[in-house]
């Protein structure tokens, strides 16, 4: 037994060195120019399909279009504790110039591996906090929100509409508030019952919020989560709904997925390597829309009207033109006290810290 | 019964089987015959190396010598499924079913050589037809924990049956049954034994031995000092002294007899069992001077355990008093016990006398780190330990290699002497010996015994239970013997005879028997 | 031939030693193996992800500080094992000791700003002792079993702590996470990454040994878990020393939370149950229980885990770096089992041991 051990520890020296040797030589001949280094750190593996498939599908987007010209480091599924702080000083020393991180909570560690690293870009996405060399970034997605509360509502025989929801964030009570008001902007009697999950992703939560709405006769379930759970839950019941973050209506195949709000993160990735590259970035709080096509709709399914269609095409045109937008006009909450009134316009501030319901929404944001 | 044709080939011969464990020599050079249609009482005292000796015939432990012989041919038997093969099966004390399955599946459970989908219906078949042919009355639908204890033994035996065993091995059968069930018991080994069958009985119960058996082989301290046909014992007394053994006498070295004040008093002590029934302990009463040895007689299981255990603590009472160092110290906690001036020796060493994964010196100090000997401000002086334990080890002669030596490597005597060495050291004027010498060999028993005698010669009130009558009548002054959870009676050792208590013992007051 | 399991008549000195160096060849062994599939170069790997832990000033930094909490959460555990009460809730009282310090700093702010850091990390210690003692209370008196209940107060504690941070004491502005502590009652670091909770860690490593080898209670506590009935019998009272351990257990688990929130994360966020506390049962397990092994267990606990950010930068999966921590640390948990028993085969009366 003992011998065997020794024999296969032997075994195993000997091809290891073997194969140094060989890898060696391959590592040795690939330094030529340069390319710049590019570290992205992802909340989770691009292979959940949710969140941070799109922010993959923007890396890749980005690899394209700069070709050789860059060199992209992935680090998938770095919790949000110190431990990313290490993983961004680790992709510094490896020489990464610039770095993209996925997640809100990433926000204070980034700063403080940027206040350390001046000559560092640092691109967090979601947050609020920034540095002469960190910029943070994120797409009005409330305004495909409306939109697909548009055809939510259309679409809904009863105008009970759900809505699971992750965590209580401004990001998610804007898209809530969004959907609420392009739903009752179709039909004023429409109502948006949430659910939280407190969780991104967690497939049998999800699915358990959405069955939740379902058996309270919603009949239009639309979703702030990162699977296709509660999508497949309200199809499953014979209901709609309305996907997010990736086209749903292709990835279940079935027609009864309405339309999903979607990401386009290389809009916002490429312009920002390019200037790094080119030796101009700046830091800035970054809140791209429709006009910089951060964000867009999936097409939509043909169960819904084609004369419905061009009126939500007509909305969205007047919402990239500038002519109009989600949050404008009079508001009220859902206590019936008044947030907004007629003709003011929300300030990005407001809608950046969001933390009520408007009208017609069913449900506490605490 | 009447005498077996002893001519034929033995189906099982175990010639000159020895089997240590650590400490302790279970069997030593034992040899064993049993013929075709016999069935042999293996007799003696608990410790005594029977279950040893039956295990190492049914593959659970090796022989570490010796050979054994089925039906003429030398057997390596490594486990239950050889020996099954061979033909022989064991019923053990506790069964081996499972509760909430039926007992064709039972029966069936952990065979080897059945098809993926059993033939219930053939399985039942053959099960209904053995149960007919011995009188078993099993039948194969009813589910186990629906079963009375007799008919889960009468499983056990159907299980060995159906498997082919033409040798059963019963381990103590009887414990566990109602006179009428043992009845029964014997009517279907008679049947058994007219097709050929052979058995052999574990027991300590003497006039089971008449009852069932034709040979009766005694074990005694891992020794077999006897072989005989059953109808050749003329007195069941004879095999009671064979049992206890009348050859170890040593002299002791012991004063006159003065006792003084009471100091252990049992009130009516009464203690139910855990979800009712009939009590372990029933209105036991007795009391114990200083200078006086109180020994505490009776086959084991029978309360004594649960009496040491009340008085040091370690059990509630539903009722009485007990009063130690005229304290009432009834359920009071066992640090309120020891505090009283209570040494306790337990019943199993092993498990509640030391820690055997902590050092002899550690052991030995169990009791002391607590004082000023021994430590100061919570902190233990392991200088102080030191020299303590090299003391007590001196003194007491226990053989170790070092103080630092784990207790669980040191034999089973030297474990008993540091328990002894540490309970002494701090008694506090009473001590309780449960079996101190169950499992020594005669250097250490006599060593516990001159030690037991010391304390009350010192005047100390000591309270000895054993199995063995001997010893009770060589070391103590008074011999209460316990039956069920009650003091039968309490004689003066000088005036005790082996055969009174003996009778005591099994439960029969008079002497008319 | 057939193998079977034998317990040892003596513990073998040599397989102690011999043990747990084979298993963690083994163990280099098998990771090399499944490295060499996904075709990398295991001896490669394994110096990258030894320079990942190790191989700068900045590198060892994060790994000592990672160190901290973990072996905190391995004495807190440790001490419950001595007993053989098998805490698994330590994760749980990590958190409780972080809610505890957060509730501190956000409303105690009628204290002097000297005293809050103290006083938070006095009641987040408490807290974590409460929620540990719970169990051992539920043990001790009616003996529940506490595998269970340590387990389910986790989820309890964690959902609770979810609701505070999410709901009632989230930040004004923000999502996941309260308000930060004022800056003045941060534990301080000391050495780039490394905080002064290290201070606490050792001070910690060197009184609990005291107190386990050299004082009665440490005696007693040995006795209980080595032999429960003997210690009874003794008059060591079995109740009271759970109960005082699980305090005490709990007490070192919140202060592990509470240094972790003092000197890093400065609030009660997300991630907050980052799974110290299971961590902490492999260490106290592997270093047999030993206050001083632990450092060295803890460290290498915390070196696996920030040497596999290394294994991503060789575009190996994310999943690999767990992959390769589990199939380190199995060998060496199943290679115990040979100091206890050996290894025999069947053949003859000859018996081979391995």
């Amino acid at each position: 037994m003992k011998k065997g051990i020794v024999l296969l520890l032997i075994v195993l020296l000997v091809s290891s060195f073997a194969f140094a040797q060989g890898s060696k030589e391959a590592a040795s001949s690939a330094k030529a120019d340069a390319p710049m280094k590019v570290g992205v750190i992802y909340i989770s593996p691009p292979g959940d399909m949710g969140y941070s498939y799109m922010h993959d599908q923007g890396t890749i987007a980005m690899e394209k279009h700069f070709g050789d010209k860059i060199q992209v480091i992935r680090m998938e599924g770095i919790p949000e504790n110190e431990s990313s702080e290490r993983v961004m000083e680790n992709l510094i020393d490896e020489g990464c110039k610039v770095i993209f991180a996925n997640s809100y909570n990433y926000q204070q560690y980034m700063l403080n591996v940027a206040q350390r690293y001046p000559n560092v870009y640092f691109e967090h996405c979601s947050g609020y906090l920034a540095n002469d060399n960190m910029s943070n970034y994120f797409g009005r997605m409330y305004q495909m929100r409306y939109l697909s509360g548009m055809i939510a509502a259309k679409m809904s025989p009863t105008g009970k509409l759900g809505y699971v929801g992750a965590y209580n964030t401004p990001e998610v009570v804007r898209g809530i508030n969004a959907f609420a008001l392009g739903a009752r902007a179709i039909n004023p009697k429409a109502t948006v019952t949430v659910v939280w999950t407190n969780t991104w992703y967690d497939p049998s939560l999800e699915r358990q919020g959405a069955i939740a709405l379902l058996d309270q006769g919603a009949d239009v379930i639309a979703q702030h989560q990162d699977t296709t759970e509660p999508a497949k839950a309200a199809i499953e019941r014979g209901k709609y709904a309305i996907g997010y973050n990736a086209d749903f209506r292709g990835m279940i195949g079935d027609d009864r997925v309405l339309v999903s709000p979607m990401w386009n993160w290389g809009n916002y990735m490429i312009p920002a390597v390019q200037s790094a590259l080119d030796g101009t970035w700046k830091s800035q709080s970054y809140w791209g829309g429709l006009e910089d096509e951060m964000i867009h709709l999936s097409p939509i399914s043909p169960l819904v009207p084609a004369d419905f269609v061009k009126q939500v095409e007509a909305k969205q045109a007047e919402i990239h033109d500038g002519k109009w937008d989600v949050f404008w006009g009079a508001l009220k909450d859902n206590t019936g006290a008044v947030r907004q009134n007629a003709g003011q316009k929300m300030s990005d501030e407001a809608m950046l810290t969001m933390d009520w319901f408007v009208e017609g929404v069913i449900g506490k944001v605490n | 019964m009447s005498e077996k044709n002893t001519d034929e080939t033995p189906v099982v011969r175990m010639v000159n089987i020895t089997k240590h464990f650590p400490g302790v020599l279970a069997n030593d050079s034992v040899d064993l015959t049993l013929h075709r249609g016999e069935v042999l009482a293996l007799l003696g005292e608990n410790g005594a190396g029977k279950s040893t000796l039956m295990n190492m015939l049914v593959g659970l432990y090796r022989p570490d010598s010796g050979e054994i012989y089925v039906k003429g041919k030398m057997a390596e038997i490594n486990s239950p499924q050889d020996s099954m093969a061979l033909g022989i099966g064991m019923i053990h004390q506790e069964f081996m079913l499972v509760g909430n399955m039926t007992v064709a599946e039972n029966i069936i459970l952990g065979m080897k050589d059945l098809p993926f989908v059993p033939p219930m219906a053939d399985i039942k078949a053959k099960i209904t037809e053995l149960s007919k042919r011995y009188g078993l009355q099993v039948y194969p639908d009813k589910v186990i924990q629906d079963l009375s204890v007799g008919e889960q033994q009468r499983v056990e035996i159907l299980k060995l049956l159906y498997r082919g065993a033409d040798i059963l091995i019963l381990d103590e059968p009887t414990a566990v049954l109602t006179p009428g069930e043992a009845r029964d018991l014997n009517e279907i080994l008679k049947k058994m034994l007219a097709e050929g069958k052979s058995a052999i009985f574990i027991t300590h119960k003497m006039d089971e031995v008449m009852e069932f058996s034709h040979t009766v082989q005694v074990l005694r301290r891992g020794k077999s000092v006897s072989s005989c046909p059953t109808n050749t014992i003329k007195r069941v007394q004879d095999l009671a002294n064979m049992m206890v053994g009348r050859d170890i006498l040593f002299s002791l070295d012991r004063g006159p007899y003065k006792p003084t004040d009471v100091m252990v008093e049992a009130r009516d002590i009464t203690v139910l069992p855990i979800g009712g029934g009939k009590p372990v302990l029933d209105k036991v009463s007795f009391s114990i001077r200083g200078g006086e040895i109180f020994g505490i007689a009776g086959v084991a299981g029978n309360g004594q355990q649960q009496l040491t255990e009340a008085l040091t603590g370690l059990l509630r009472v539903d009722s009485g008093t007990i009063l130690l160092n005229g304290k009432d110290m009834t359920n009071k906690t066992p640090l309120q016990v020891i505090k009283s001036g209570v040494s306790h020796i337990p019943a199993d060493r092993g498990r509640m006398g030391v820690v055997g994964d902590m050092s002899v010196g550690d052991n030995l100090s169990m009791k002391k780190y607590r004082t000023q000997e021994l430590s100061s401000h919570s902190v233990i002086n392991r200088s102080w330990v030191r020299k303590f334990a090299d003391h007590l080890i001196d003194v007491f002669t226990i053989k170790t290699p070092s103080q630092d030596t784990s207790v669980k490597f040191l034999s089973g005597g030297n474990i008993q002497k540091t328990i002894l060495a540490r309970e002494i050291d701090s008694c506090g004027g009473i001590l309780i010996a449960v079996y101190p010498s169950r499992g020594l060999d005669v250097g250490a028993t006599e060593a516990v015994r001159q030690n037991l005698i010391k304390q009350r010669d010192k005047g100390n009130a000591v309270l000895l239970v054993s199995e063995e009558l001997e010893e009770l009548l060589m070391v103590a002054d008074k011999i209460a013997v316990m039956f069920e959870g009650r003091i039968m009676d309490i004689v003066d050792a000088d005036k005790a005879s082996t055969e009174r208590l003996g009778m005591l013992m099994a439960g029969v007051e008079r002497e008319d028997v | 031939m057939r193998l079977a399991l034998e317990k040892r008549d003596y513990r073998s000195t040599r397989m102690t030693v011999l043990v747990p160096i084979v298993s963690l060849l083994i163990s280099f062994l098998l990771g090399a193996v499944v490295l060499a599939i996904s075709n990398v170069n295991p001896l490669q790997t394994y110096g990258a992800m030894l320079k990942g832990a190790f191989g700068s000033q900045t590198k060892i930094q994060y790994t000592i500080a990672k160190t901290i909490p973990l072996l905190l959460c391995g004495l807190a555990v440790g001490i419950a094992f001595r007993l053989k009460f098998w805490n698994i809730g330590a994760e749980g009282q990590y958190v409780a000791g972080v809610i505890g310090i957060t509730w501190v700093m956000q409303f105690w702010t009628f204290l002097p700003n000297m005293l809050l850091l103290p006083v938070g990390m006095l009641i987040g210690v408490l807290c974590g002792a409460f929620w540990g003692g719970i169990p051992g209370a539920l043990k001790a008196q009616w003996s529940v079993d506490e595998t269970l209940t340590t387990l389910m107060m986790n989820y309890i504690i964690i959902g609770y702590a979810e609701y505070l941070y999410i709901n009632a004491w989230k930040a004004p502005r923000g999502n996941m996470g309260t308000v930060r502590y004022p800056e003045f009652a941060w534990l301080p670091r000391i050495w780039g990454r490394v905080h002064s909770g290290i201070y606490f860690a050792l001070i910690l490593v060197v009184i609990l040994w005291f107190v386990l080898y050299k004082t009665r209670w440490g005696f007693e506590l040995n006795m209980i878990g080595k032999n429960r009935r003997a210690a009874q019998c003794q008059g060591v009272s079995i109740k009271r020393n759970i109960i005082l351990a699980m305090l005490v257990s709990g007490g070192i688990a919140g202060l592990a939370g509470v240094i972790d929130s003092a000197a890093v994360t400065h609030q009660l966020t997300k991630g907050v149950n980052s799974g110290y506390g299971f961590t902490g049962i492999i260490i106290a397990w592997m270093s047999g229980l030993n206050p001083f092994v632990s450092i060295v267990v803890a460290l290498i606990m915390a070196a696996l885990e920030t040497g596999s950010d290394a294994l991503q930068l060789m575009k190996l999966p994310a999943a690999m770096g767990e992959v390769m921590q589990g199939l380190i640390l199995i060998p060496l948990l199943a290679g115990s089992i040979f100091t206890e028993y050996k290894l025999v085969t069947h053949t003859s009366h000859k018996e081979a041991t391995v």
